[in-house]
């Protein structure tokens, strides 16, 4: 990634204000950041997410399932017309990436499409109101994970999909947030010179579906990193892996989770038996990072 | 122009070569997989210049094409039966998009291997222009044809243009091979409306949608007039036209009863009217080439001027009938002296149709013309 400050941040706007966004979205400021990095020379393509991102730029869509064939056909016929200075740009949500996307997806990544692939994962089908993903965290309330006698939120943690994705040997697979906006611009800033298939997965709090005050997206983002709930790093070639933010210490699970309703219903043993998991995790990662190789 | 014998597969990646497409997407399915063969073998030859995508699946293929077309390339795919059916859902948006895309598909039907109409007619509401045609050179005339119809700014739809597995994909015939600059004079490079490119684009025009249902019906109809003069041209250009390039009627002149055929159903259909007629029994064939749009028009005036048609369908839309049967009665409803029409479910699941089910097709319906009583009204040969 590119090392940036904040002032290095471009100044220049390519969203329109999202006509669908509720207050505090957090996908919404996601698609505010990677374009300011892209700039002006894109082809946006989206497909049944929320919310509807709205960019200056031109745009296409198409059936939900089908973004990984898309950009295919965007790249290359944009290739024929010897446009190279134009990039193919996919802005999906975790649903038409993690899941009804994935063959496509995954289709695109071993013919290493010339393809930026850009995940706002807000960990849940959002735009049909708030069910799960397999994007969607362990024990988290859904509408489709519900709590009662028989049912404790969802019951598997969440497919690691930046590691399967990187398992394509593909040239960048990065993991952001919106609360590290330096860390997300830098990683789309180096993406960007690349060539072939490129992937950031971006976690991005939504207030609606994660049942926490609007006022609060940045924060909850924020303890979601600091905490080791959602690690970011970066893999090149499906070669070097690089942690991008490490601190000293987390923060303790339970900080993050406490802000959110759909944590709301966890016991004591379900918040240990996270961090239990996360700190197991983070073992992993820190030594794939002192390692600096990511597994065959 | 060179004349080679070819199969029916080697007749469509043909054709794409010589329309100069410059995306070509598919999957492999089988009696369609030797179309992906030999267009690799073109570019690899270097004899094509086309980027081909080997995708995981023909949904993939579809959205591939779609795309493409979208940014401004002209776009082929292909496909049999069951990839046929996986394309349903992104095919409704290639037609609501209005993008000229262009697909073989190589009948398959949706029982097992075998052949019939099954697998594309299962698109009748995706918005797609559906042909049926006939042998192998029409297969090579009509891919041409189709792009030249589906790029024309009065159309923009996508047309799929269907033909026999088996019967003609593996089955070789000689064909004339129109000369490329011919086929260059014929088919003007595509241009994309509107240009997604950057520099083009206005964020303040309407967002490009799909097109509403009542416009995008009336486009469909309305390429009838397109399709008939691109027919006619290509028959100036090239010496070959295929009736009004919706329907081709053959022996009809005089006849009390015809016979209706879509596929390689009508050639075999030929031969039993030319022994028919030998025998002095006034029966004619219609060739139903374009199903979507219904040629209407034609419909009414052949159940005008004849006593008796009868359809042979080769499918069944489950529950209701022939898909050409109950089109046909609907077309003649409005006539105030309506002829029968009969209707006989043949060729499904590859059953062959011979010329001797066609003779007893054409006399029953000719009885039918006569006023006897004919019982059942549908039967399945």
């Amino acid at each position: 990634m590119e090392k940036l400050t904040i002032k290095d941040i471009p100044l220049e706007e390519y969203t329109i204000t999202p006509g669908s966004a509720c207050q505090g979205c957090g996908p919404a400021l996601a698609a505010r950041l990677v374009f300011k990095a892209l700039g002006d020379k894109v082809i946006r393509h989206e497909v049944p997410s929320c919310p509807d991102s709205v960019t200056r730029t031109p745009y296409t869509f198409s059936v939900f399932e089908s973004a990984g064939a898309a950009l295919t056909g965007i790249s290359r016929a944009l290739k024929v017309l010897g446009r190279d200075d134009v990039l193919a740009v996919g802005f999906i949500g975790d649903g038409g990436t993690y899941d009804i996307g994935f063959q496509a997806l995954s289709a695109a990544a071993e013919r290493n499409e010339d393809v930026l692939w850009f995940c706002k994962n807000n960990e849940a089908y959002m735009n049909t109101g708030i069910q799960r993903s397999s994007a969607t965290p362990l024990y988290a309330w859904t509408t489709t994970t519900q709590i009662g006698p028989r049912g404790r939120g969802k019951e598997t943690p969440r497919k690691n999909l930046p590691f399967i994705i990187a398992a394509h040997h593909v040239p960048y697979v990065a993991t952001a947030s919106i609360a590290f906006p330096t860390d997300l611009i830098g990683k789309v800033l180096y993406a960007k010179k690349l060539r072939g298939f490129r992937f950031i997965d971006i976690l991005c709090p939504c207030p609606t579906g994660w049942r926490f005050d609007p006022s609060r997206t940045i924060e909850v983002a924020r303890l979601a990193v600091q905490t080791g709930m959602w690690a970011l790093y970066e893999i090149i070639d499906g070669r070097e892996f690089r942690l991008t933010y490490k601190p000293k210490k987390l923060k303790p699970v339970e900080e993050y989770l406490r802000l959110q309703g759909r944590f709301r219903h966890l016991t004591d043993r379900e918040i240990e038996e996270i961090q239990r998991m996360v700190d197991e995790k983070w073992e992993r990662l820190l030594k794939l990072d002192e390692e600096g190789e990511f597994p065959l | 122009m060179t004349v080679e014998v070819m199969v029916g597969n080697k007749a469509a990646a043909t054709a794409a070569k010589l329309s100069r497409v410059q995306v070509a997407v598919a999957f492999p399915v089988t009696p369609q997989t030797t179309i992906v063969e030999y267009l690799n073998e073109f570019i690899t030859k270097g004899e094509m210049d086309c980027e081909f995508i080997n995708v995981e699946g023909e949904l993939t293929a579809q959205v591939v094409v779609q795309a493409a077309s979208r940014i401004g390339v002209r776009t082929f795919c292909c496909t049999s039966g069951p990839g046929c059916l996986y394309m349903h859902h992104p095919m409704h948006d290639t037609s609501s998009l209005r993008l000229p895309v262009v697909m073989a598909v190589v009948h398959r039907g949706n029982k097992g291997m075998q052949p019939d109409h099954t697998d594309l007619m299962s698109h009748i509401m995706t918005g797609w222009i559906q042909w049926y045609v006939e042998n192998n050179q029409e297969v090579l005339d009509s891919i041409i044809m189709a792009y030249r119809v589906a790029e024309d700014m009065r159309v923009r739809i996508p047309i799929a243009v269907g033909y026999d597995g088996y019967i003609l994909s593996y089955t070789a015939e000689p064909v004339d091979i129109p000369d490329q600059e011919e086929v260059d004079d014929f088919l003007p490079p595509y241009k994309p409306t509107p240009s997604l490119m950057p520099e083009d684009f206005d964020p303040k025009a309407p967002r490009w949608w799909r097109v509403p249902w009542e416009e995008h019906h009336k486009v469909i109809v309305d390429a009838k007039e397109v399709i008939k003069e691109v027919n006619e041209e290509f028959g100036k250009r090239f010496g070959r036209s295929y009736g009004n390039g919706l329907v081709e009627e053959y022996r009809c002149e005089d006849a009390e009863a015809v016979i209706v055929a879509m596929g390689t159903i009508a050639s075999t259909a030929r031969e039993a009217i030319d022994n028919l007629r030998a025998e002095g029994k006034p029966v004619g064939l219609v060739k139903l080439k374009c199903l979507i749009p219904f040629p209407y028009e034609d419909f009414q005036r052949i159940g005008s001027e004849v006593r008796a048609i009868g359809m042979v369908d080769r499918n069944v839309c489950l529950g209701v009938g022939g898909v050409g049967h109950t089109f046909i009665r609907n077309a003649i409803y409005d006539l105030e002296e309506r002829p029968r029409v009969l209707g006989f479910h043949a060729g499904l699941a590859g059953k062959e149709v011979k010329v001797s089910d066609i003779e007893h097709m054409a006399e029953k319906v000719l009885k039918a013309a006569r006023g006897e009583s004919v019982s059942p009204l549908v039967e399945w040969v």
